[in-house]
Formats: C-alpha cells, structure tokens, sequence
C-alpha cells in the first residue's frame, strides 16, 4: 500500500480539482501495482502530448475529439514550479510540409494543445532525444520520461532515475510533482541481470545499434551489462539505447567501466558477477543487421536518418556527404530532429546543403510516426527499421550513416562497402 | 460440460471482464505492433501475426517497448477494439498503467503458469478486484 501525506490524500480526495483528484489516482493505483510504498518528488519530465494523426488511421472523428479533448484538459493545469518539463515528439509536423500524411486539421489541433502546453509550462522540444536539446538530468536525478529511448539513455548514460511512463503518468508527474518509487528509483533495482561480452568490432553508431538491438531482446524486462567495450561516442549510445528499448523492454543497461554506475563489471552486478554470459561477436553483429534487412530489391524510395532525433554532429556528417550531392529521384531523404537542433543546423549552413542536395530536415516528429507511405528503405537506426517494417509495411535495410547516404544518391541499396 | 478451472492471482489494474482466451508465451509492443483501429497484431512474424484483440483476454509473457502503450490502448478502447482484460506472466509497468488508466482489468502472479491453465478459445472470467481467474475450457 501507498502511505500518503495528508496533503495528497487531499489531492486525492479532490481539494484541488476533478483533474488532479484523477491525476493523483493514477499514480496511487500505477504505484501500488508496481509496489510502491510511497510518492517522491520529481524533478524533471517528458511528457507525450500529440494528436494521434494516422496512428490511428481510420478512427472515428468521435475518438480523435475524445483523445484531443483529454488533452486539453491536461494542458488547462499548470506544471509544478519545481519541474522541467519537455515535450516528446509528435505524430507530425508543425512546420508546412506538402504531404497528404500531414492531416490540416489535426496540425490545426496540434496547434491549439501547443498553445495550451506552452501556457501551462511544458516546453515544446517535441523530440525523442530532450537530452540533445537541454534536457539534460544529473547523476541521481528523478525523472519522469517517456519514450522508452530515452529512459534507458537517461538511466544507464546520465545516471538520472526514470521508470519508463506513459502519457498519463508523466502529464499527472508533471502537475503533481511527483512519481509513485519504485522499479529503478530504487538503487537496489538498478542492478545488472544479463552479462553480455562484446568481441565485435564497433565501428559506426549503427553497429551499436545492433548490438543493443540483440542485448535487447534476450534481457526482456532486465538489466543488460556490456563488458569488455570501449566508451561509446554520443551518437553511439544513443543507437544502442534506442535499440534496447526496441527489441525488449529494458529500462536501463551499463557498460563496465564506462557508464556512471559501472565503474568495474562488478559493480555492474553489484557485485555478483554472473558466470553465465552470452557474445556478441563479429558473426552476431551481421547476424543482427541480417534480421533487419528483408529486401526483395535495390531500388529504394526513402532514406531516413535521424532515429532517435540527429544530433548537431550527425547533421554535420550528412551534409558533409552531401556536398555538392544530388539525392536520386524519386527517393526521399529525410533527416529527423528536433527544432533546437534545426536551428543550428540552420546556423551552420548545413540545411541548405542537405536541401539543395534534395534531402530535407524534418521537425516535430519522424516519417514512421507520420506513416509516410515508402516501399523500401533505408535507415540508419534499428529502432527506425523495426517499427517502419511493421506500422508502414515497407522492406527496411539498416546501415550505418555512410551507407545510407550512397543509398539516397543512387536510388538504389549498393551493399556496406 | 466443460472443465472449469479456477487460478488466483494478483491484481495489477481493477475490474472484472470476460472473453475469449488468446494466448501465446511471447512479449508484444502496443506501439508498432498492435493497430488500435482494426484491433489486430501487425507485427511481421509475431506469433499473433493477424489475430484480433477486440474483447479478448489476452494471456502474454509481457509487454515492451514503448511510453506509447497507453495512448495505443487508449485509442483502442475508444474504438471498441482494446482486448477484454490483460494475463501477464510479468508485468510491464507501461502495460499496468495502460490497463489502469483505460479500466482494463489486468492480473499477474498466477498460482500457476498460465501457459498451462489456459489455452486458445477458453472462455475466462477475470475477476481483478477479487485476484481469481475462472477459466471454462473449450
């Protein structure tokens, strides 16, 4: 059972609103069937505010004005003052852009909640990746984020605390200021469960990716350990995040010797190292970009970069390749980010490199959150190529970046090398 | 008559439902996985590749993946197409506040494996205020 202050019970019996009364009944609930005994305080939140746009393609107008009236409610509280509160992606684009998935009149709704958001103090970052854009949580920070991406890199390469939320929990987290504790709010949870030895050669961010990719989906649930790998760039521990989260339900990993809370493998285990382990060597690492290639051609249609949201140094690196550069026709090369990072992209001259080579940076959202319609393509990030397969029903090829890139200006797949 | 068999567990998310067993010892994401409009599994090569949800209780290992998992079960209440009520071997905490938030009642902890106690196309009532499954076999 949850023991609660005089002044949540409060809450809770409605001394602030039907909608706080409601919010707090969900973190209550959402506690005591996760095994919380109490609520803390929360610093820090991602929150998920988006229309569904073609996430639900064919629902009734009736269901999309519920959804859309649910969040309006959320966003007519204020946040509590002592909370930073970002704002995940979207399932389109606030910019204008010329594509029948771009539905007008939920970009009309999207905008009439981000008028609400802002108002109420949700910061309008609208990206997967807040820890690119300024969101960026200290070693033991309590946080409530979702997008399952970056709770694991919040959690295993920042050393923040996040259980992985949903839209309600993180709106009620942010209105209340507090989360119910349990699962890796508790340092007894953070403990290793899966050792993975990595003998393969990393040599892209998309290789991390494969390797959260096959950690992912043995771990489940767990802990995964990587033992025996050197310190991962940014872009790299992004892949390999966003991978874990994708194949399996992880929260949170380490890498022995380099994330916060792994000085040594055995504090990774807190101190009982499991014999048993499993590889990740040259073989599985091929192994696992096999299982997401599927392709029954080389002719492409889309190319999309930019999953999890680009940093500034991979838009640097796109359009370095592009320089100069013409993206074949009919194929569509869209590089994702968040709107902070498009304006020093814009800064640096490299959205007009990457425009006048035929790509386009696309804001707010990703081309698989939109369901934009593609045959076959090519992407740089596992997670991007698990969920394009199922929710747009293309063949995917993922590849690392440079690979991508050749892809887009050839208009067709040309192998690794 | 049928055999009837009666399991306790413990109670993740409130309520009571009944429906058709779908059962299979695999994880499945609500996000990119499941169309909340058409109630079905779309996930290439799942083991519920193509089954419908709609008032169903579905009896998984677990859920995975992603925040969106609420917001998918949401929309597919709102459709009339979320499953009935939620089994889980283990319990994702996004799945448990799906079920929370939308009134899906959802029990975990099983005397038993519920791989063994329930099949495809039994008929189970779930009792997730009480803790008790009553499953009535084909």
């Amino acid at each position: 059972m949850i023991g609660l202050s005089p002044e949540q019970r409060a809450i809770l019996n409605g001394a602030r609103g039907p909608y706080l009364a409601k919010c707090m009944r969900w973190l209550v609930d959402w506690g005591e069937a996760m095994g919380a005994t109490r609520l803390i305080p929360v610093d820090n939140t991602h929150v998920l505010l988006p229309v569904p746009n073609l996430v639900a393609r064919g629902a009734s107008k009736e269901t999309i004005e519920h959804y859309v009236r649910d969040l309006k409610e959320a966003c007519s509280h204020r946040t509590n003052s002592r909370c930073i509160c970002t704002v995940h992606t979207l399932f389109l684009t606030l910019d204008d852009l010329d594509v029948p998935e771009n539905d007008p009149e939920q970009v009309r709704m999207q905008r009439e909640i981000t008028e609400l958001a802002t108002a109420a103090g949700f910061i309008p970052t609208f990206t997967c990746a807040p820890y690119l854009v300024g969101n960026v949580p200290l070693k033991g920070e309590v946080c409530a984020w979702t997008e399952s991406s970056a709770v694991v890199y919040a959690n295993s390469i920042l050393g923040a605390r996040t259980t992985r939320h949903g839209s309600e929990s993180a709106i009620a987290a942010s209105l209340l200021g507090l989360v119910p504790e349990f699962g890796v709010l508790l340092p007894e949870n953070r403990k290793g469960t899966l050792r993975v030895e990595v003998s393969a050669a990393l040599n892209h961010p998309t290789d991390w990716g494969a390797l959260g990719y096959f950690a992912g989906k043995l771990a489940g649930l767990g802990i995964p350990v990587f033992n025996d790998v050197r310190r991962p760039s940014q872009d790299e521990a992004k892949q390999l995040c966003a991978a874990l989260a994708t194949s399996g339900g992880v929260t949170m990993c380490h890498i022995a010797g380099v994330t916060p809370e792994a000085p040594t493998l055995e504090a990774a285990f807190h101190g009982e190292v499991p014999g048993d382990f499993v590889s990740f060597t040259d073989a599985t690492l091929r192994q696992t970009y096999r299982s997401l290639r599927d392709h029954t051609g080389d002719e492409i249609d889309a190319v999309i970069l930019g999953c999890p949201h680009a940093s500034i140094r991979e838009i640097a690196e796109i359009a370095c390749l592009l320089k100069n550069q013409r993206v074949a026709d009919g194929v569509r090369l869209w590089v994702d980010t968040a709107r902070g990072t498009k304006a020093n992209a814009d800064a640096m001259g490299y959205t007009k490199i990457i425009e006048e080579a035929g790509g386009r940076i696309l804001c707010d959202t990703c081309p698989t959150n939109m369901r934009i319609a593609a045959r076959r393509i090519v992407t740089h990030g596992f997670k991007q190529a698990h969920y394009a397969r199922n929710m747009i029903g293309a063949e995917v090829i993922v590849a690392p970046t440079e690979a991508c890139i050749r892809a887009a200006l050839a208009g067709k797949w040309l192998g690794d090398e | 008559m049928s055999e009837v068999l009666e399991v306790k567990g413990r109670v993740v998310a409130r309520g009571c439902a009944a429906g058709e067993a779908l059962v299979s010892d695999s994880v499945l994401s609500f996000w990119g996985e499941v169309d909340p409009v058409s109630g079905k599994v779309i996930a290439v090569g799942h083991p519920l590749e193509g089954q419908s949800l709609r008032g169903r209780v579905l009896v998984i290992r677990s859920t995975k993946g992603s925040s969106a998992t609420p917001m998918v079960l949401n929309l597919a209440k709102l459709e009339g197409n979320a499953p009935a009520a939620f089994v889980n071997l283990e319990v994702d905490s996004l799945a448990a506040l799906g079920c929370i938030v939308n009134g899906i009642p959802m029990i975990t902890d099983l005397e038993r494996s519920p791989f063994e106690a329930i099949q495809t196309g039994d008929h189970v009532v779930v009792d997730a205020n009480a803790g008790v499954l009553t499953i009535i076999k084909k």
